[in-house]
């Protein structure tokens, strides 16, 4: 197996990050776990180390891409084949990761998304709220495909793996949420192989809104200005 | 000159006054005093010549008269500097997430399997 590093941004997120890592322990002892700390004023980074994962601190809170992009480099840095981005707040599930990677290490993509709206033959669906799935991911979608270039059936995933290759191009600047969407604007724009695999998400709570979705609009306008 | 325009040339010429004593008293650096010399000189031409802008309006087919075109600039102008002001927290805001990278990265604790 390629050595594969997984990473996690984290925010006051004591409440599941322990099972997160767990999880993903259990799912194969070879990978690297890496939880970026993204400045919490909780037990994060306490809990992650003695679940087991590398723990990476952010001084201070800088946003979900910010700690995504130190925990890649990280994973460049310590010689990672196979970079995947996860949640820390157990919505996603580990036993989907092996399917993420799948196509990078058979070489078959350099970058992979998890989708919600696609579904493994016999394979678990996601609850994905009602209003999030036909309207905030919907306009999501259309905003994505207009005005970056990007057709995928999930807008705004956050469970993705990058060869090597692929993680040092794809030099995302959104610290915030928006990084989503940068990334795989990037992807498009860097002409990488790009796949699509069904992933379960199981939702506790709404999670972004729709002014979550206004404010990514915003973060990615005053982006194309601070270049 | 109407009332409304002494009045409000009054106002600008207190402020330019304002800005000449702080400037003497070196609370404003040269590029500030330049900037609020500058903004205020074009806010006391522009009220000074209010009648002359109503007549360029009205000759380029505009039916506002020059107090409101004044107002609708101002708008403008307020709307560019947030503009600039968030754009320039955005950089910041970049820069500062630079630093703690850096740090961040600069711990490099040992691998764990």
């Amino acid at each position: 197996m390629d050595k594969v590093f997984i990473i996690i941004p984290a925010y006051n997120e004591s409440a599941a990050i322990t099972s997160v890592i767990k999880d993903i322990r259990a799912a194969s002892k070879e990978w690297q776990t890496v939880v970026v700390d993204d400045g919490s004023s909780d037990r994060t980074a306490e809990l992650a180390e003695t679940a087991g994962a590398v723990v990476l601190r952010h001084l201070v809170n800088r946003g979900q891409g910010a700690a995504l992009k130190t925990g890649t480099e990280y994973a460049i840095i310590k010689g990672a084949e196979v970079v995947v981005h996860f949640d820390a707040d157990g919505q996603f599930s580990a036993v989907d990761i092996p399917a993420v990677i799948a196509p990078l290490t058979a070489g078959e993509a350099q970058v992979v998304f998890g989708s919600r709206f696609l579904s493994a033959p016999g394979g678990k669906k996601s609850n994905i709220p009602w209003f999030k799935k036909h309207v905030i991911l919907g306009l999501a979608r259309l905003i994505n495909k207009i005005f970056l270039g990007v057709s995928l059936s999930d807008p705004q995933t956050g469970c993705r793996a990058f060869s090597k290759e692929a993680a040092v191009k794809l030099n995302w600047q959104q610290d915030k949420m928006a990084h989503c969407s940068e990334i795989m604007r990037l992807a498009v724009k860097n002409n990488l192989r790009v796949r699509e695999v069904p992933i379960t998400v199981v939702y506790h709570s709404f999670g972004q809104h729709f002014s979550g979705g206004v404010k990514i609009l915003e973060e990615f306008f005053l982006g194309i200005f601070t270049k | 000159m109407s009332l409304q325009q002494i009045i409000g040339l009054a106002i600008i010429i207190f402020f330019l006054a304002r800005v000449l004593s702080q400037k003497r008293k070196n609370q404003l650096n040269a590029a500030e005093f330049n900037f609020w010399l500058a903004f205020w000189l074009i806010a006391g031409a522009a009220v000074a010549l209010l009648k002359q802008i109503d007549r360029s309006l009205a000759q380029l087919g505009f039916s506002a008269s020059g107090i409101n075109f004044l107002l609708y600039l101002s708008v403008a102008v307020l709307f560019y500097f947030i503009f600039r002001l968030r754009l320039q927290l955005a950089k910041m805001e970049g820069e500062i997430t630079k630093i703690v990278k850096k740090i961040a990265l600069g711990d490099k604790p040992a691998d764990k399997k």
